[in-house]
């Protein structure tokens, strides 16, 4: 990966072939995404959505000991407001009973920045909140403005390593610059692997020789695995995962969700890199397989329960404990079983829609499938390799369902719910709201300290479409009381009337 | 301040105060010319922010943006902007859209006047305004947008409605109990015989709105919001302003309504009867709280934080009415040195005496430090003056510090992010009561 040289990593959509606009069924979309067509489209209307700097906030306000500078217009920060309640939840978890909560800061760029650039102060915004809060990592995330104007803030950030002592991490999540949110994992990676994993910071961690010998050692003996969580997971959901590679007998390094920054630099020490999201490390593993020969894993979801088995053994087969592996699975399942067996038959039959992250839709419609669901109709985010394998296993089960790839984009997808009228819609945060107002019970994809993943994540998945099942009054009511924003004739039409283009790129 | 950043900055950026505003009016659909995290990352900030408002008609992530890429950095966006123009109308019902630009747009000078003209000239409800975050914070996207629809939407008026006015200075969003804070100030104006145009309420249409150029005044609950809003419509339509601060409680409503009544020769006997009846309503209320808070005693010294709205609003009530010790007040908003002087006003003529030191700041991890300042940690001694009991009147980001201090705290001011927000309001003699129920029911709480 000579592409660290650069100062940014590339965007998905030309690294992958990400795509955001489709409307089919779940078999249509392979070939035309293998044979580029669905490269260059875009929507002729469209709402407002998230851009990658917004899951960039969401993973890096996360870490501990870290001060997040937002080098834009004050606005650029503000999601943290919300997202922060996460951060402070975890802060409290793990033991700080008064948390402070996100420690992000904005540089308030004005109209006079704007003509006359953004540097300097940015230059004193990093000198001064190393001084005010002495974190161990200063972020410096690039937003539209300074994107435009031109500040070089990796220049900056190079300037100012010798005078501050925290790890400084330049990261550019401009924006305008992608529309494939998902980006933003690559855009931080791409900085940690840069300046903190490769060791061109290593004054800022100082390492004894002899000593990291030794931990180095131990550490393997261990079985250290790193394991890479997503911002939408729960702490419920890290102690799931960790519950079960301890199982097997590993230790883990999870990062980069709620870690230390040290985190990063443990993770070329581990024996495995463990992913949970097959869109979301490919870069970082990738890296440290090619650079420090760790090797990884992160084909598949832990949701679901066929997931979780097919997850464990991922990991255990690269260590060789594939008949520790078969136990463990075979004991949860059968435990799982059991406890879901008077849950099932008031799931069975009832029809759902999916709208959320590529793989978290897909992998929780085969766990749905598993409970004895109709899926209906998915909605991911966006779509890229990652997610075929998953997408071949829906086209297996039932080629009718719907296939809408599109961030948020509620207009389609109420247009689709009023087609297919699903008895749930388990969607993500701020595009449930919509569905609601069609009358569908709903429950969140992920969030609310609840538990996703793994098989405590099935079993609760399921207690709790119970539950929204069993009262739906309020949606209904909302439904009857409150209208969409769209006209009627909007119902009529087609819902991937407005997606445009698809012609071969040049 | 530091002038290098703000932390944890308790504001939108314009075009986020410039949507929240938009979708507060009725009928209105926002169209936003922006890259395309303009939309969550305002909607993210509202959730966490203001007390759990939720996307309403047309906001949200409903909300219709253009969502320019980087080609349209390059080639500009306006032939992007067109096609959402129309293809929003043709999709979405609306009175009124209007097309609210972010930064990208903004700075690489789109015309979005050509594409408003253009669908103005097909006879389509289209009006527009520059509101790219750098511009300002979420107060000034208010005004600019308010200011737009004066200049482009309100009807013009030669007759003035004598009795009529325009009610600016409370901020969707930037104030998360808008909605209960306009209707206790529509009601109370009601009540003086004025038919009030609130913008914002249930009450108000946008006919209402288009037809608020016959008003004869503009009534600023703000000395600082909406001022330009105010400029416009005086500019635009001739109608005058009066700036008041922020009300809450028997004694600054006393004195907002008699300058209001002043200002509209409103017969001081309408204005003595009706502060009168407030006033035993009021009491009617406060006597049978007045047990408790005298058994249990709870006085308490007091923090105060908030904007230029509500930190001098909430200090003085907390003096003046619920007798308590508001010995500091911190003001988030940035103001100009010379605007100080009007803040500082309100708390220098407080009947009750309570001195109070003023600060300006906004970062939470500063505030604390004033506080130190101000209340020197004690000593070893056996016997030592202390600020306590101590309660903290601020927004959610004073949490950390209220516990640091052993303060008991409630949120009131931006960002709200622990507390559910419908139509309560502070304002005025009403909405005094329901925050003396929500400070007193902390309190209450730990027993």
């Amino acid at each position: 990966m000579s592409c660290l040289e650069a100062n940014t990593a590339p965007r998905r959509e030309d690294r992958l072939g990400t795509c955001i606009e489709f409307g089919g069924l779940v078999g249509d979309i392979a070939a035309p995404f293998c044979e580029g067509c669905l490269k260059n489209r875009h929507r002729a209307f469209s709402q407002g959505t998230i851009c990658q700097l917004l899951p960039a906030l969401a993973i890096l306000t996360s870490l501990r000991d870290t001060a997040v500078i937002v080098h834009g217009a004050v606005g650029c920060g503000g999601a943290v407001h919300s997202l922060g309640a996460s951060v402070r939840l975890g802060q409290w978890r793990s033991g700080d009973k008064n948390p402070k909560g996100a420690l992000w800061l904005s540089t308030n760029l004005n109209e006079r920045d704007v003509t006359q650039g953004g540097e300097e102060k940015l230059r004193k915004a990093i000198l001064e909140s190393d001084r005010r809060y002495r974190p161990a990592a200063i972020v410096v995330l690039s937003t539209c403005v300074p994107g435009i104007i031109g500040d070089d803030i990796d220049g900056v950030a190079n300037g100012l390593r010798d005078q501050v002592s925290a790890a400084l991490l330049p990261i550019h999540c401009e924006g305008f610059k992608t529309k494939v949110m998902a980006t933003a994992y690559d855009a931080i990676f791409h900085s940690f692997l840069r300046y903190v994993v490769d060791g061109r910071d290593e004054t800022r961690f100082p390492i004894y020789d002899a000593d990291a010998a030794i931990a180095v050692e131990s550490i393997r003996r261990k079985r250290l695995v790193n394991l890479m969580n997503v911002s939408s997971m729960t702490g419920p959901d890290q102690n799931e995962l960790i519950r079960l590679l301890n199982k097997l007998g590993l230790e883990v390094n999870m990062l980069p969700c709620d870690a230390h920054p040290d985190a990063f630099r443990l993770a070329p020490f581990a024996s495995l890199s463990v992913g949970v999201c097959p869109t979301h490390d490919d870069y970082f593993m990738g890296y440290l397989e090619e650079k420090f020969g760790v090797p990884f894993v992160g084909k598949q979801m832990p949701i679901g329960i066929e997931n979780t088995g097919t997850w464990l053994r991922h990991v255990a087969s690269r260590l060789g404990l594939e008949s520790t592996a078969e136990r463990i699975i075979a004991a949860e399942e059968s435990e799982l079983r059991t406890a879901l067996a008077p849950l099932l038959p008031r799931l069975k039959g009832k029809t759902a829609m999916l709208s959320a992250g590529e793989i978290r839709t897909l992998s929780t419609a085969v766990l749905l499938q598993e409970l004895g669901m109709e899926i209906l109709a998915v909605r991911p985010y966006h779509y890229d390799e990652f997610g075929a394998a998953e997408i071949e296993r829906l086209t297996e089960i039932n080629p009718d369902i719907r296939l809408n790839v599109a961030t948020a984009q509620p207009f389609e997808a109420v247009n689709i719910i009023n087609r297919a009228k699903p008895d749930l819609y388990i969607g993500h945060n701020s595009d449930n709201v919509w569905a609601a107002k069609c009358g569908a019970a709903i429950m969140p994809i992920y969030g609310t300290n609840a538990i996703y993943s793994g098989y405590s994540g099935a079993y609760d998945i399921a207690r709790r479409i119970h539950r929204h099942l069993a009262n739906t009054s309020f949606n209904e009511k909302l439904s009857k009381n409150v209208r969409q924003p769209y006209r009627e004739s909007w119902y009529a039409e087609n819902p991937y009337k407005y997606i445009k283009g698809g012609e071969l790129s040049a | 301040m530091s002038n290098s950043f703000i932390e944890r900055p308790r504001t939108f950026c314009a075009l986020g105060g410039a949507l929240l505003t938009t979708s507060a009016l009725p009928g209105v659909v926002p169209i936003m010319h922006a890259a395309m995290g303009c939309g969550a990352s305002i909607y993210w900030n509202q959730y966490g922010s203001t007390g759990y408002l939720g996307a309403g008609y047309c906001g949200g992530l409903a909300a219709p943006s253009s969502n320019i890429q980087e080609k349209d950095v390059v080639f500009g966006g306006l032939d992007r902007l067109d096609e959402q123009v129309r293809s929003t109308i043709e999709i979405i019902e609306g009175g009124l859209y209007v097309i609210l630009t972010g930064c990208t747009p903004d700075i690489i000078g789109d015309d979005i006047n050509s594409v408003v003209r253009k669908f103005q000239a097909e006879g389509r409800n289209v009006i527009g305004a520059e509101t790219g975050g750098f511009r300002g914070d979420g107060y000034a996207g208010y005004d600019i947008v308010l200011s737009a629809l004066a200049n482009a939407f309100v009807t013009p008026s030669a007759h003035k409605k004598a009795k009529k006015v325009n009610l600016l200075g409370v901020v969707p969003g930037q104030d998360a109990f808008w909605r209960g804070n306009l209707l206790k100030l529509r009601s109370l104006l009601e009540r003086l015989g004025l038919e009030v145009n609130s913008f914002f309420t249930e009450y108000d249409t946008l006919d209402s709105i288009q037809n608020s150029g016959n008003s004869s005044l503009t009534i600023l609950v703000s000395e600082f919001f909406g001022l330009k809003a105010a400029k416009a419509f005086e500019s635009a339509h001739g109608i005058p302003y009066c700036e008041n601060p922020f009300p809450i409680g028997p004694a600054a409503t006393e004195i907002f309504l008699r300058c209001v009544a002043d200002r509209l020769r409103i017969p001081r006997k309408k204005v003595d009867s009706l502060i009168i009846e407030e006033t035993r309503r009021y009491f009617r209320y406060v006597e049978r709280i007045a047990d408790a808070y005298n058994d249990l005693d709870w006085q308490r010294y007091a923090v105060v934080v908030g904007d230029a709205n509500y930190a001098p609003a909430l200090t003085k009530f907390a003096a003046d009415d619920l007798g308590w010790l508001p010995e500091l007040m911190v003001v988030t908003t940035s103001v100009s040195e010379e605007d100080e002087p009007r803040i500082e006003r309100v708390v220098n003529t407080l009947t009750s005496g309570c001195a109070v030191r003023v600060v300006y700041e906004t970062d939470p991890t500063e505030i604390k430090s004033h506080f130190w300042k101000y209340a020197p940690r004690g000593s070893d001694a056996l016997h030592q003056d202390s600020f306590s009991p101590a309660f903290v009147i601020g927004s959610h980001l004073e949490r950390e510090f209220a516990a640091d201090i052993g303060a008991e705290h409630l949120t009131v001011s931006f960002p709200v992010g622990n507390r559910v927000v419908m139509n309560r309001g502070y304002a005025c003699f009403d909405g005094s009561l329901s925050l003396i129920e929500d400070l007193l029911s902390v309190i209450a709480a730990q027993r």
